[in-house]
């Protein structure tokens, strides 16, 4: 079964339905969680709780939003960048970000081999764009920056960064070959 | 701001669609826009189309999770109700906490139809009797008379509940590889209950277990001693799970501190 229509039988509180689900997405919602968060045990605490807002709110999926897919993935991007930017405020990652930060972002988690083709467009897509509009789209979206930051850090005028994480999604957009 | 957003008059809340599809956005200005997004249609095509495209990304970061997770996630399932839609709770605002982490506040009873019983799996529950039983033989080295005879009763309490035609094991595991096992008979209302990995406490400390039942405070179950199994009985058939908290020496009346591990009993045959 689909992730969108499991998510209706979890909404009238199929226990069944949900483990199937969350053999279906469970592995998403950790690995981007992972991936913003870095830190395993944090990682598995937000997956934990993303999963289980999965179960609660089930009833609030409206499918002519998008996807369940989109839902999940939204939802757990959403409570990896608050804890994130939780923790950045705590002063907590600042050594592990000077450790990192000479490589891409996307060769953090290359020996998470588990998306396969999948990860492999995505990366060469990635690849594809401009230097600019590659580090706006995963300086935001991998490592949790506003685009405050993320113009910080560029030095770009916001506008400028703005536009490049827009054209830098579209263009991700045309090389994947739609939606998938 | 592009020319076609100008002549448009769409303005500088609309260039912030891809900010906001990544998630990019403080919290104010998320807001803000949020807002914007109930009254301008084409800001919620483009910002439904941006986030399709988001989450190519997070689908390309899938990873296995950690296999305890899941049981973890099923067991909380069992134990945690669902909202309805469009209605949300002051519950349901509150920042979700993981099953190990639930606050002081008994889980609350399941609204949905009484979800289906689900069996332990064979291999978990097993394991988890191994748990209990492996730390009764843990224990026997540097006794005294007086604490062997202790063990002695408890082991035959122990034995007790496990022959009981209803006793059922489950144990629960967290992020640092620390477990909480639990054999609990629902018809004798006893439980035996283990920790491992807790390691010391500082001294004046001592780990708690509580009894977690619906819209009641929560009830002491009595007071660990190291890898000792805690006999626990009294359990009604309405409770719900078992936490277990760090207060000081001799135990608190009502729980001082967030759990340090909390285990739901739905799959050992309470929570009716």
């Amino acid at each position: 079964m689909e992730a969108d229509e499991l998510l209706v039988l979890v909404a009238g509180g199929d226990q069944k339905a949900f483990e199937e689900l969350y053999g279906l997405v469970s592995g998403p919602v950790y690995g981007l969680v992972r991936r913003v968060l870095r830190d395993p045990a944090q990682s598995e605490e937000v997956a934990q709780e993303v999963l289980l807002e999965l179960w609660r709110s089930a009833a609030k999926f409206d499918p002519r939003r998008g996807s369940a897919l989109s839902w999940v993935l939204t939802l757990a991007h959403r409570r990896a960048v608050d804890r994130v930017r939780s923790a950045r405020a705590a002063g907590e990652r600042e050594q592990r970000e000077a450790l990192r930060a000479n490589h891409p972002a996307f060769d953090h988690v290359a020996e998470e081999v588990e998306a396969g083709l999948e990860r492999e467009w995505v990366r060469r897509c990635l690849d594809r764009l401009t230097a600019l509009q590659r580090q706006s789209v995963t300086l935001a979206y991998y490592d949790g920056y506003t685009y405050r930051e993320v113009a910080e850090r560029l030095s770009l005028p916001l506008g400028t960064v703005k536009t490049r994480m827009r054209d830098g999604l579209t263009q991700l957009r045309k090389c994947l070959g739609g939606v998938a | 701001m592009s020319l076609a957003d100008r002549l448009l008059g769409r303005g500088d809340l609309h260039s912030l669609a891809a900010p906001y599809a990544l998630d990019a956005l403080e919290p104010a200005e998320r807001h803000r826009f949020e807002k914007h997004l109930k009254s301008c249609d084409s800001c919620a095509a483009e910002v439904r189309a941006l986030s399709e495209d988001a989450v190519r990304l997070a689908w390309s970061a899938a990873a296995p999770p950690p296999a305890a997770m899941r049981d973890r996630v099923l067991a909380a399932v069992r134990t945690t109700p669902q909202e309805s839609p469009g209605r949300e709770t002051a519950r349901a605002r509150a920042p979700q906490l993981p099953p190990h982490v639930w606050g002081t506040q008994p889980p609350p009873r399941t609204r949905v139809s009484r979800p289906r019983p689900l069996l332990v799996p064979f291999a978990t529950a097993t394991a988890a009797a191994a748990l209990v039983v492996a730390s009764l033989f843990a224990v026997q080295a540097n006794r005294t008379q007086e604490q062997l005879d202790a063990q002695q009763a408890r082991a035959s309490e122990i034995a007790n509940v496990l022959a009981a035609p209803d006793a059922r094991a489950t144990a629960g595991e967290d992020a640092e590889g620390r477990t909480i096992g639990v054999v609990a008979s629902a018809s004798k209302g006893r439980a035996i209950v283990t920790l491992r990995g807790y390691g010391e406490l500082s001294s004046g400390r001592v780990h708690q277990l509580w009894l977690m039942r619906p819209d009641v405070q929560p009830r002491s179950l009595g007071l660990f001693d190291g890898d000792t199994p805690l006999i626990a009985s009294g359990l009604d058939k309405s409770a719900t799970s078992l936490a277990v908290t760090v207060e000081p020496d001799g135990g608190s009346p009502q729980p001082t501190t967030q759990p340090v591990v909390q285990l739901a009993l739905k799959s050992v045959g309470f929570g009716e």
